[in-house]
């Protein structure tokens, strides 16, 4: 832990040896970030702030970490960030400790044992290096590079590990977003033509959130935002089968059944057109299908959908109409995490759909913006390279050959990681691993960990032994990032940077370096034309002509775009909002936001349902101490009377069996959710021994989910897996 | 005690999500160990039945009362009001660690840092407040509902909370002695629970080493002490009275 | 009345004039050490004692003694430094004199006797009117009034000590010693100073024991004294000088 308050008392203890360091702290600094001490952000104390980007998700707040003798001490929400506006959640906050993780991998680790075996030796960088590189080459070579994945979940050199996967020549792409988004982002793509909306809580007086636990899956200026619109009287209507904080926070909570969200929307949709609530005007003039539109929702009455969701067709009706009322101001939130059922494409349609009807989209003052968080008119700049490799070979994700629809860009991570397994098209034989957990991530981790047996070499960029890492050949240490430099981040109209508030602990690199390296011994040196990682910074803002000695002392800078003015256009075909999809119909689908009927459990047999916590991001925290002091022991929520069938209570083991594996936890009794539901408390059961504090606490759903992917989107249905419970 | 301004924390219970990036920003703040914490997130429960649930989180620190029962009972004055905010902090290099605060304060703020060997608690992080920071809960607090400032300051954000606030103020008020109210200063607002009968502070407890010392040794020694001298008093007078003769004893 | 009444005018000049030696230079050391210190320790100590449930000193005291300081935490620390001093020194002292300084005295110094007890039935009666006139019986180096007090210091400072380092060294000691640690510290400061009030009394304004005030800074009381007050002490150091004087003349005889 960071001594803070050291006694003065213990002046009886230090005598001489106090004076000894004092006296040798003036004649020798403490090691800082040096290029933070050219910058004049750090003293000769090695104190100061120094603003740089969170890495704990995927929000990325903006940080100014507090340096104390060349230590990190605080971090603060960077108050110029629009994403964290002087605030960080409680996972930004335990920051430090993750940089000071005892468990940091600080040298390149070399597999001596089995693989999962976890005896590794140290290497030198340029040994570690030469043989992913070698091997990588020889996959290359006897089996084509295509033989060769690439995964990594998006970060800031997600930009550089792309370039690498080009230039190697390989289409096989993994990223975590079929496991994550890939319905909100497909639906919203032919809906809207981007691939998210942005969110305005400014004005918002009804707010409808299907799942989106933001008080617990916290993004975090919106889940301020959505706090402050509740209290400023703005009403929240939640549907979840669990009662989370959200429906704490809600006005309402509807414990839809799971699966049936759409019925819910699309008989809110028949309400809104059967009656012309929506904003005709709106609608008429910027959306395709809005004449068939009535007639195709009149059978999904809220009668019908009552049947279906066990919600009551009042309660639907009313919200429609609640919903209609508030006009513009009123929003159905798009989702986030949107990999529950095969149908939740169609949910998500029907979002797209609602907020149409109401016309919030691109209004002044809407609380939907057609344009994606992550876009930005910021022309940054890129090193010179050569054109890729022509790539001929098939995408072992089926993309788009067997899924026309999912964007390239999103992938099926599922179906990748199944024709490792089968081997078809082709077999794979190299995996190339960087910020990214597919161990824990995957669905049905004994096929994760069968498919790893089939690889001749895998190779994981990480910044401490997670499980992935731990069954690797080789693991690259990645400084963490309050380490390192990483490439730009754009928010609107501001360029942050990401830069090293310490100096790398051990023998870290960052990723810019790591791939540059790589680059070079796989013979694509070319594609990497930056010297260092501010060379690459400097080439980024070149042609804003913006300073980067400037842009580190402050921590952003503006680069005013051009205002667009004219008319609202969407990136669609037809360049309007496609409620009807042409689309979708030339593929085969139905062009409609329409009822594809979801798997039931059986008697005796309950949905298991996933989710998030606030104080931990996925499978990436759970070692961190802070937050495993603070958080709630990981456990399987069972309803009262589920209980009382089973036969157990609070903190009871419990043996909970899916028909791909089966995991032991205790049980936590609770009203709080649905009765034919149990709810599993995400991110734990760890494999690595190197997770000192995150080993064997609590068990993992990834043993026990079902992979199924939806035809239209790729996306993973996380909650389709049905389990039976048992005392242990 | 009269102090210059009157800092307090203010609580919105509907804003708090219980995503405890307060409890984690403490920690970091003020180095509190691994197996304390300064400040908390009460959960006072799922109530209700399915479907029909309440759940509120309510955030919780030392109250920095106007009256202690800390102070009292501080043996050395290590802990103290601070004259200028009225915070209750503890000089670290005073205390010696016995603990008597930690039994008697009413709402187990305070624990004992076993490695230091000092007893600590909030102290609205005092060294955030001299460079014009609010404590570190308070700046990462993602709902808005902890707020801190100068209750007698109707320009901060805690004294106009409590003024537009159309809700019961509470407060965790307790009477440890006789007409002695501790006079917390925080205040929760939009709370539908009743805070005091939920979060139940207790009466002060005094452990058996204070209160043999108050009750037994104390009046012991003084006594003691003040019959022997007035006993020596006495004699000298008598001795005064007698005179002294130089060829008495020889 | 003890015999020494009845000792002839030429002999009591005689014994006026002759000095026996009472206390060594350690001790007297030591003894003004322990008074230096004690005049910083206790007002200090008493200042540092803030508790209002406690109630002892009062505010200005306290103000007072902190502003003079520069602050509580500076009047600990000047308090436990003295202490510390002043255990190390005095246990330094006892503990490197105890063969010579202590051992071959204490049964004279410390033991009650059948004369002991009975002098203390005697002269606290005495002392306040009663029993005028009774014989008191012989006393030894320490009459039992003081062997009393001898106590109380022996205990009290050990008290006094333990309890001070319990709480000075507050990282090492439990919560439940560093909480018993203060009243014992009280107890056993306040029992030094009950008995103190006596010790300076006797020792410094009580006429009778005027030598006795002044033996502590030469070292030396008159025979008549020492016969007077502490016969039997004063009757083995005649035999011990007398056996001197045997030696000091075989010694000289030889040569």
């Amino acid at each position: 832990m960071i001594e803070r308050n050291v006694s003065r008392r213990d002046f009886l203890k230090l005598s001489g040896a106090a004076f000894g360091m004092l006296a040798a702290r003036q004649f020798i600094p403490p090691p800082v970030a040096s290029d933070a001490r050219q910058a004049n952000l750090l003293d000769l104390n090695g104190d100061g702030y120094i603003p740089t980007i969170c890495e704990m998700c995927v929000w990325r707040c903006g940080v100014v970490a507090k340096v104390n003798n060349g230590r990190v001490v605080k971090l603060e929400g960077n108050p110029d960030h629009p994403q964290s506006r002087g605030k960080l959640c409680a996972r930004g906050q335990s920051g430090l400790m993750t940089t000071y993780d005892p468990d940091r991998v600080l040298h390149p680790l070399i597999r001596v044992g089995k693989r999962g075996e976890g005896k590794f030796r140290q290497a030198s960088w340029s040994e570690a290096l030469d043989l992913v590189a070698d091997k990588m080459q020889a996959v290359k070579e006897k089996y084509g590079p295509e033989a060769m994945i690439f995964s990594s979940t998006h970060n800031l050199s997600q930009v550089q590990f792309e370039n690498l996967l080009s230039g190697f020549g390989s289409p096989n792409y993994g990223t975590q977003r079929s496991l994550c988004f890939n319905a909100m982002v497909t639906a919203f793509l032919l809906t809207y033509g981007i691939e998210e909306p942005s969110r305005n809580y400014d004005n918002v007086k009804f707010i409808l959130l299907v799942g989106r636990n933001l008080t617990e899956a916290i993004s975090t200026s919106e889940t301020s935002d959505l706090v402050e619109a509740v209290s400023r009287g703005a009403r929240l209507v939640y549907l979840d089968p669990r009662y989370t904080k959200t429906a704490a926070l809600a006005d309402e909570w509807i414990p839809i059944r799971p699966g049936t969200d759409a019925s819910f929307l699309l008989a809110m949709l028949q309400v809104i057109t059967s009656e012309e609530l929506g904003d005709c005007e709106f609608v008429k003039r910027y959306t395709v299908g809005c004449d068939d539109l009535p007639a195709t929702m009149q059978n999904y009455t809220p009668k019908w959908a009552e049947a279906i969701t066990g919600v009551p067709a009042a309660t639907i009706d009313r919200i429609a109409r609640e919903f209609a009322a508030a006009g513009k101001d009123a929003l159905v939130h798009p989702g986030w995490r949107t990999s529950n059922f095969i149908n939740s494409f169609q949910t998500e349609r029907a979002i797209a759909a609602l907020n149409a009807l109401v016309g919030n989209v691109l209004r002044p003052g809407g609380c939907l913006i057609a344009e994606s968080p992550d876009a930005s008119n910021v022309p940054l700049g890129k090193p010179s390279q050569p054109p890729y490799p022509r790539v001929s070979a098939m995408r072992l994700d089926g993309v788009p050959w067997k899924y026309p629809l999912v964007p390239l860009k999103l992938g099926i991570f599922q179906e990748l990681r199944d024709a490792i397994l089968s081997g078809q098209p082709y077999q794979a034989r190299g995996w190339l691993i960087s910020r990214q957990n597919p161990v824990l991530s995957l669905p049905d981790r004994k096929r994760t960990l069968e498919a790893l047996d089939k690889l001749d070499f895998i190779a994981v960029v990480d910044i401490i032994m997670n499980d992935t890492s731990w069954f690797a050949d080789v693991v690259l240490p990645e400084s963490s990032y309050l380490e390192r430099f990483d490439p730009l981040s754009v928010v609107g109209e501001k360029i942050f940077i990401r830069q090293p508030v310490i100096e790398p602990q051990g023998d870290t690199h960052s990723a810019l370096w790591i791939f540059k390296e790589l680059g070079k011994r796989l013979g694509l040196g070319d594609y990497f034309q930056y010297q260092d990682e501010e060379d690459y910074l400097r080439i980024q803002l070149a042609p804003l002509k913006l300073n980067l000695d400037e842009l580190k002392v402050k921590g952003f800078l503006e680069s005013p775009s051009e205002k667009k003015n004219g008319e609202i256009k969407f990136n669609t075909p037809s360049g309007k909002i496609e409620i009807y999809s042409e689309t979708l119909a030339k593929a085969g689908f139905s062009p409609w936001p329409t009822w594809e009927e979801p798997p039931y459990p059986k008697p005796g047999e309950y949905y298991l349902l996933t989710g998030k916590v606030g104080q931990h991001t996925q499978f990436a925290t759970q070692n961190n101490q802070l937050l495993h002091k603070y958080e709630d022991k990981p456990r399987i929520w069972v309803h009262t009377s589920a209980a009382k069938t089973i036969g157990i209570v609070t903190d009871d083991l419990v043996r909970v069996i899916s028909p791909v594996g089966e995991v032991i936890l205790a049980a936590l009794v609770t009203e709080g959710i649905r009765p034919d539901c149990v709810y599993m408390t995400p991110g734990y059961g760890h494999l690595s021994k190197g997770l000192v504090t995150a080993y064997a606490h609590g068990a993992s759903d990834s043993e026990l989910h079902m992979t199924f992917t939806d035809p239209i989107s790729g996306g993973q249905a996380l909650s389709q897996t049905f389990v039976q419970l048992a005392k242990a | 005690m009269p102090q210059k301004n009157h800092y307090g924390f203010v609580i919105d219970v509907s804003r708090c999500i219980d995503c405890r990036a307060c409890l984690v920003s403490c920690s970091v703040e003020n180095a509190v160990p691994m197996n304390h914490t300064r400040i908390w997130v009460h959960d006072l429960g799922l109530q209700g039945e399915f479907p029909d649930l309440r759940r509120t989180f309510t955030p919780y620190n030392c109250m920095h009362c106007d009256n202690p029962p800390c102070i009292q009972v501080c043996t050395s004055g290590a802990t103290y009001k601070d004259k200028e905010t009225g915070v209750v902090l503890v000089n670290q290099e005073a205390c010696i660690g016995c603990g008597f605060c930690v039994e008697a304060c009413p709402y187990d703020a305070r624990y004992l840092d076993e490695k230091r060997g000092v007893v600590d608690k909030c102290n609205a992080c005092d060294q955030r407040l001299v460079i014009g920071q609010k404590p570190a809960c308070v700046t990462t607090c993602l709902g808005g509902a902890r707020m801190f400032g100068d209750l007698n300051d109707p320009n901060s954000e805690a004294a106009i909370a409590l003024k537009n606030t159309n809700s019961i103020l509470q407060r965790l008020d307790i009477e440890y002695e006789k007409g002695t109210y501790t006079r917390p200063n925080i205040y929760y607002i939009n709370s539908d629970e009743n805070l005091n009968a939920r979060l139940e502070p207790h009466q002060p407890q005094y452990t058996l080493a204070e209160q043999s010392w108050r009750k037994f040794f104390l009046p012991a020694v003084l006594v003691g002490v003040g019959a022997t001298v007035l006993g020596q008093a006495i004699m000298f007078t008598k001795q005064l009275l007698q005179g002294e003769s130089e060829f008495e004893d020889r | 009345m003890s015999s020494y009444k009845k000792i002839p005018l030429s002999d009591r000049k005689r014994l006026h004039e002759k000095k026996i030696r009472k206390h060594d230079l350690a001790n007297i050391l030591t003894h003004w050490f322990n008074v230096g210190m004690w005049a910083l320790l206790l007002p200090t100590g008493i200042a540092i004692i803030s508790s209002p449930r406690l109630g002892i000193s009062p505010e200005w005291l306290q103000e007072f003694f902190r502003n003079s300081f520069g602050g509580t935490d500076n009047l600990i620390k000047f308090h436990y430094t003295m202490g510390l001093i002043w255990t190390i020194v005095l246990t330094w002292n006892v503990l490197l004199g105890f063969r010579k300084y202590f051992l071959p005295f204490a049964a004279h110094r410390m033991w009650l006797d059948k004369d002991d007890i009975k002098w203390l039935m005697v002269k606290p009666l005495q002392m306040i009117g009663l029993k005028k006139g009774q014989p008191l019986p012989p006393q030894d180096e320490y009459n039992a009034g003081q062997k009393l007090y001898m106590y109380v210091v022996i205990l009290g400072t050990a008290g006094i000590m333990l309890s001070g380092i319990v709480m000075t060294f507050r990282t090492i000691f439990p919560v439940w010693m560093k909480q018993w640690a203060q009243p014992l510290h009280w107890v056993s400061v306040g029992a030094i100073v009950a008995g103190l009030a006596v010790h300076v009394y006797m020792g410094a304004f009580f006429p009778e024991e005027k030598e006795s005030f002044f033996s502590m800074f030469t070292g030396e009381v008159s025979a008549w004294f020492a016969r007077a007050h502490h016969e039997k002490w004063y009757w083995r150091k005649v035999e011990q000088e007398m056996e001197w004087e045997e030696k000091v003349r075989k010694e000289s005889e030889v040569i």
